[in-house]
């Protein structure tokens, strides 16, 4: 079915192209021929096929899709058949698996009663077990008694055994003890004698050791003293050579001395020159500087010259230009003097004109006073015709007053001496005109006063007002005076303000370096205290006598005093010391020493000593020489004697020999000493005379006594013989 | 400490400043290697530890110095206590130490205690003692043998007891002058200073 449905998707897609390219020739054919009219049934064409494109993609989804579903179709197919025969299979082993089971139950049951047949079993087992359990445990019971009983006993028995072998041991060590005790104690015996032995040598070791100590000790004593004393030669060499190396520095020294006196005489011969020069040098530097002097007066008197010069010209102009009659200086002073003259004319006139001026204002000023005081007193006098005025006024009113009160008074007492005719009373109306009396009188007291009072005020107002009137005056001089010397004063008060403020700043100035001054004094006040200085004035400076720095001072005064007695007393024993060498050396008088050191001090007893012992072991040395000369000389002799043979050592390792019967004085063998010390005969003149001898004795023989004895029984025969 | 735990008196105060002075003096000598350090004991005073001379000459002189200055103090004519090293060999001076004293004298005719605690007396001399200490560290070595002199300056009109004579004030020339702290017991007040001769023109 498939290939079918492939087949028809392949010829249908055949079909399709074919048909499209059946299509497009007639197209492009027509394309030519028609022009715009057959784009629209090209187009329409164009979507034909396109519509025939779409049914046959339709066409060949819906295709695949059948073939898909088929497919499915046969796949769920195959999968039911597949299940069936599983479903199938899993029966049947259900079957089988049923028939087993039911086989292992019946199984089962008859397992199920072998085991119940199996428990009873076990149970009367069990109970038997444990009746035989309980025989088995009284029987252990039992047995362990009796174990008990015999571990006891047997533990008994072994310890009793133990016992007796440890006894038996102790026996054993302790009969070894005894037996190495015996032997110890031989063998300590003898070690005792032994010690006893060496005890007595150690001591006779000891007693010769402590002998050969004491002499040791004497020996150390003396190496002491010996060496003390070469130390102190030592000391005294240190001392001679450092004195002969000052020595040797003398040549040097004065050859540069030699030198320096050269150039002393030299410098002082030049020092001469060079002060002559230097005095020349002076003068000329002297007259130099007058010559510039004289140089400076003479610009100088130049110029005053030339001025003088223009000054005459100016005064000979003068006479010129001032139109008087001037040619020669007397003219001028002519005229000078009645210049003078004249000025001397007009300042008297002048002082004159002013003195006159002063008495004139001087009057003026008094003038003036008295004008003030004529206008005072006019002022015054004003017054007073005013205060007489007003007295006259007030007399007048008084006057009217008292006119009137009599004019009133009389008529009441008229009418009182009237109305009194009828009747009497005289003692009230005397009375009423006491009474009326009494107040007249108060009222004219009081008025009297009351015109005092008034006086004394006007009076009091018309001083005021003279005062003021003065006071007026005066201010307006002094304004007149202000107003004339303003324009003069005006410059002297700002004179004044300019100098009062030169004066300030010139004050300010000033405090200011005082102020610097007084810090620079401060801080110098300061340092100085801190430096320890001190008014003498206020303070005093103690300390105690007794202070460390006197005493360490003190000390190392005394420490140098010694040290100085030290080194003169040193260089004392140098100088002897040197004086001693030098006597040793050319004599050997013990006197000499003696006296020649007896000035210097006790040390030099251990000088002595050594000398002393020097010269003992040099008369040994030489003593010993002398004796070992004549036992070599004895020795020799002998030898001599008795072998006949007289030998020599001529040089090193060479030894002559001559007979004593030698013939001639020349004749001598000469034997060398070998390296390896055997002795060997050399060839001389004497020797070549006994070639027979020499081959017999030496070579054949080897004997040199055998030889020499030969060479001597020879000479001797020849000498007796002849 | 003679001074009450109410206030300082006079007496007392004098007697701190003389205390004061012998350990001072003694730092100074220990410092200074006048004496040998071997010389000098440890003890422990004004809460820190001060080194103190076991040599019985050295402390029968400042025994009596001190006294005396106590006496001084208590009187207020003392104006300055310096200490004066110079080198034996050259006999220049190397070294001073001044201490300015300026007493109230107002104590002496009013007799109550001032207000002022030992302990920040004790605080201060422990600081100008420490410092001291610590000069050492700028002040040039001695390396000559060296031997010190206690100068007291007192009024002029004071009567010189016995055993004590005038000398100059040994005044160092071209030196450097150092100021160390001071310290007060509110009637006695001490300025320290130092003053050594400049290394350069030596």
């Amino acid at each position: 079915m498939d290939l079918e449905d492939d087949t028809t998707v392949l010829t249908t897609l055949k079909s399709f192209n074919s048909f499209i390219s059946h299509n497009e020739p007639p197209q492009r054919l027509s394309e030519h021929s028609v022009g715009s009219g057959n784009l629209q049934s090209q187009y329409k064409r164009s979507m034909e096929l396109l519509e025939a494109a779409e049914r046959l993609h339709s066409k060949n989804r819906y295709l695949q899709l059948d073939q898909e579903k088929k497919q499915m179709e046969l796949s769920h197919k195959r999968a039911r058949f597949e299940l069936e025969k599983a479903a199938s299979d899993s029966a049947r082993d259900l079957e089988h698996e049923f028939g087993r089971n039911q086989d292992l139950i019946g199984q089962i049951k008859k397992l199920e009663e072998r085991e119940t047949g199996a428990a009873k079993n076990l149970t009367e087992q069990t109970e038997a077990n444990r009746a035989l359990r309980k025989n088995l445990e009284s029987l252990n019971k039992k047995l362990e008694e009796r174990d008990m009983r015999l571990n006891t006993s047997n533990q008994h028995i072994s310890s009793l055994r133990d016992e007796i072998r440890e006894l038996k041991q102790k026996i054993q060590n302790q009969d070894s003890t005894i037996s190495t005790q015996t032997l110890e104690n031989q063998e300590l015996q003898e070690q005792l004698d032994l010690q006893r032995r060496k005890y007595q040598e150690v001591s006779q070791l000891c007693q010769s050791l402590q002998a050969a100590q004491s002499s040791c000790s004497e020996h150390i004593i003396k190496i002491k003293e010996l060496e003390r004393r070469l130390a102190l030669q030592e000391q005294d060499i240190a001392i001679v050579k450092t004195v002969k190396a000052e020595v040797a520095k003398v040549p040097d020294l004065e050859k540069e001395l030699k030198r320096l006196r050269e150039d002393n005489a030299f410098l002082r011969e030049s020092r001469e020159n060079c002060s002559l020069l230097k005095e020349e040098v002076e003068g000329l530097r002297r007259k130099l500087e007058r010559m510039a002097k004289t140089k400076e007066e003479l610009v100088n008197m130049e110029l005053e010259k030339e001025r003088f010069a223009e000054k005459l010209k100016a005064w000979e102009n003068l006479g010129q230009s001032t139109g008087l009659n001037i040619r020669k200086p007397e003219d001028l002073s002519r005229e000078v003097i009645q210049i003078q003259q004249r000025e001397f004319a007009l300042k008297e006139q002048n002082y004159t004109l002013n003195s006159r001026v002063r008495s004139v204002e001087r009057s003026q000023s008094e003038l003036r006073a008295e004008l003030t005081q004529q206008r005072g007193k006019t002022l015054e006098e004003q017054k007073k015709r005013e205060t007489q005025d007003a007295l006259v006024r007030r007399l007048q009113k008084r006057v009217l007053l008292l006119t009137k009160e009599r004019d009133g008074m009389r008529a009441i007492l008229e009418s009182y001496d009237s109305e009194l005719a009828p009747t009497e009373y005289s003692p009230q109306l005397s009375k009423r005109l006491r009474e009326a009396e009494d107040v007249l009188q108060k009222t004219q007291n009081h008025n009297a006063e009351m015109e005092a009072q008034l006086s004394k005020a006007q009076e009091e107002t018309g001083a005021l007002k003279l005062q003021l009137q003065t006071v007026e005056l005066e201010l307006e001089s002094l304004k007149k005076q202000q107003a004339s010397a303003a324009d003069s004063s005006s410059l002297v008060t700002k004179e004044e303000v300019n100098i009062l403020r030169q004066k300030i700043e010139d004050l300010e100035t000033e405090r200011q370096r005082l102020e610097e001054q007084n810090n620079i004094l401060e801080m110098r006040l300061e340092r100085h205290n801190l430096q320890g200085d001190y008014d003498p004035v206020k303070t005093r400076v103690l300390h105690l006598k007794m202070n460390p720095t006197t005493v360490a001072k003190q000390q190392r005064q005394q420490e140098v005093e010694a040290l100085r007695e030290e080194v003169t007393h040193l260089r004392e024993l140098l100088r002897s010391v040197q004086d001693g060498t030098a006597l040793a050396h050319s004599q050997d008088d013990s006197s000499m020493h003696t006296s020649g050191l007896g000035l210097s001090l006790p040390p030099s007893k251990e000088v002595l000593d050594l000398r002393k012992q020097m010269e003992s072991s040099e008369l040994r040395n030489q003593r010993l020489k002398e004796v070992f000369q004549r036992k070599i000389q004895e020795f020799r002799t002998v030898c001599y004697v008795l072998t006949g043979y007289q030998i020599d050592i001529t040089t090193e390792n060479q030894y002559r020999l001559t007979s004593v019967y030698s013939e001639h004085m020349d004749d001598s063998l000469l034997f060398k000493k070998g390296a390896s010390g055997s002795m060997q005969l050399m060839e001389t003149e004497f020797s070549k005379t006994l070639g027979e001898m020499v081959a017999l004795h030496l070579h054949h023989q080897k004997s040199i006594p055998a030889f020499l004895s030969a060479v001597t029984l020879d000479l001797f025969s020849r000498q007796t013989t002849v | 400490m003679t001074s009450t735990l109410k206030g300082i008196t006079l007496k007392g105060s004098a007697e701190l400043v003389a205390e004061f002075f012998s350990f001072g003096i003694n730092s100074i000598l220990y410092q200074r290697g006048i004496y040998p350090p071997e010389t000098f004991s440890r003890v422990t005073h004004y809460d820190m530890s001060l080194q103190l001379s076991t040599d019985p000459k050295l402390k029968n002189y400042l025994t009596n110095v001190v006294s005396q200055l106590k006496e001084w103090l208590f009187e207020c004519t003392v104006q300055k206590l310096v200490l004066v090293i110079t080198c034996l060999e050259t006999n220049e001076v190397l070294e001073r130490w001044q201490f300015d004293i300026e007493c109230d004298k107002s104590a002496k005719e009013n007799s109550t205690p001032r207000e002022k605690s030992i302990k920040t007396i004790q605080d201060e001399i422990r600081s100008v003692i420490r410092q001291i200490t610590a000069t050492v560290t700028f002040l040039p070595l001695l390396e000559t043998p060296c031997a010190f002199d206690l100068l007291v300056y007192t009024d002029k009109d004071l009567a010189v007891p016995e055993k004590w004579e005038e000398s100059g004030p040994q005044i160092i020339d071209q030196s450097e002058e150092v100021r160390l702290r001071s310290f007060t017991t509110s009637i006695h007040k001490v300025n320290s200073m130092v003053a050594y001769k400049r290394t350069d023109s030596v």
